[in-house]
């Protein structure tokens, strides 16, 4: 079943057009089948029901139902293997 | 497209020495404005960014920030690069409750930045690189950030 992943931007933030850009990548790579979507963060709330995961590169200003992931480390650089493995099998 | 291209040499600040954030975003704001690059809300939209969406990110050694706003505050794009005579605390970007004491901000002045995935991406490569953070730290002069930079679009 194709799976739909929210990446969520603080309001047009710069960097979650990165984070997008290699998660599109990582789920290829891995043969996920799975569409990536790019929004704000005030909308993961009313898109969430559609969505299985949802990753972001700022804090979440509230809970959500369905798991969400913070990708600051594809920014940094540190523990990005990590973060790969965590959103591989947070869509297993 | 190079990043290097983004660089103004008025919005290179070394050794900066500002008292607290909101000083240094007072100070930097100033400069950008006198040039014509934001708008006059640019300064109160990128402190209430900033207290809601902080941009602090730790390093293995140091600790940098990334603080933008919203496109429509910019008008002419910039990416300013200062180091901090004394560090300044900003909170973390993935947990609002921490902060870090920050040496080197990178101030991004995008107005398209969707469209400019590929100057982000070399940013983020030069923050990724520790070498790359130690040679912005000790950097005397514009010319030698520019190299920095100059060197990672050869790179990417």
């Amino acid at each position: 079943m194709k799976k739909t992943v929210l990446v969520a931007c603080g309001a047009g933030i710069a960097t979650s057009t990165v984070v997008c850009n290699r998660v599109e990548n990582l789920l290829k790579e891995n043969n996920v089948n799975a569409e990536v979507i790019q929004c704000k963060i005030s909308e993961v709330k009313s898109r969430q029901a559609d969505a299985d995961l949802i990753i972001s590169t700022t804090i979440l200003p509230t809970t959500y139902d369905i798991p969400s992931i913070i990708a600051t480390a594809y920014i940094t650089g540190i523990g990005m293997e990590a973060l790969d493995k965590k959103i591989l099998d947070a869509l297993k | 497209m190079s990043i290097e291209r983004f660089l103004n040499n008025d919005l290179i600040k070394l050794n900066l020495l500002c008292k607290d954030r909101d000083h240094f975003f007072e100070f930097m704001f100033n400069e950008a404005f006198d040039k014509g690059l934001v708008d006059k809300q640019f300064l109160s939209k990128i402190k209430e960014r900033e207290s809601i969406f902080p941009t602090g990110l730790k390093l293995n050694e140091f600790s940098v920030a990334i603080p933008h706003t919203d496109p429509q505050y910019v008008k002419e794009q910039f990416i300013a690069v200062v180091t901090l005579e004394k560090p300044i605390k900003f909170s973390l970007m993935d947990d609002a409750s921490q902060e870090t004491d920050v040496c080197l901000v990178f101030m991004l002045g995008l107005n398209q930045p969707h469209q400019q995935i590929e100057i982000l991406k070399q940013l983020m490569a030069i923050i990724q690189n520790p070498s790359n953070i130690k040679n912005l730290l000790s950097a005397e002069s514009c010319e030698e950030v520019r190299n920095i930079f100059k060197q990672m679009e050869a790179k990417a």
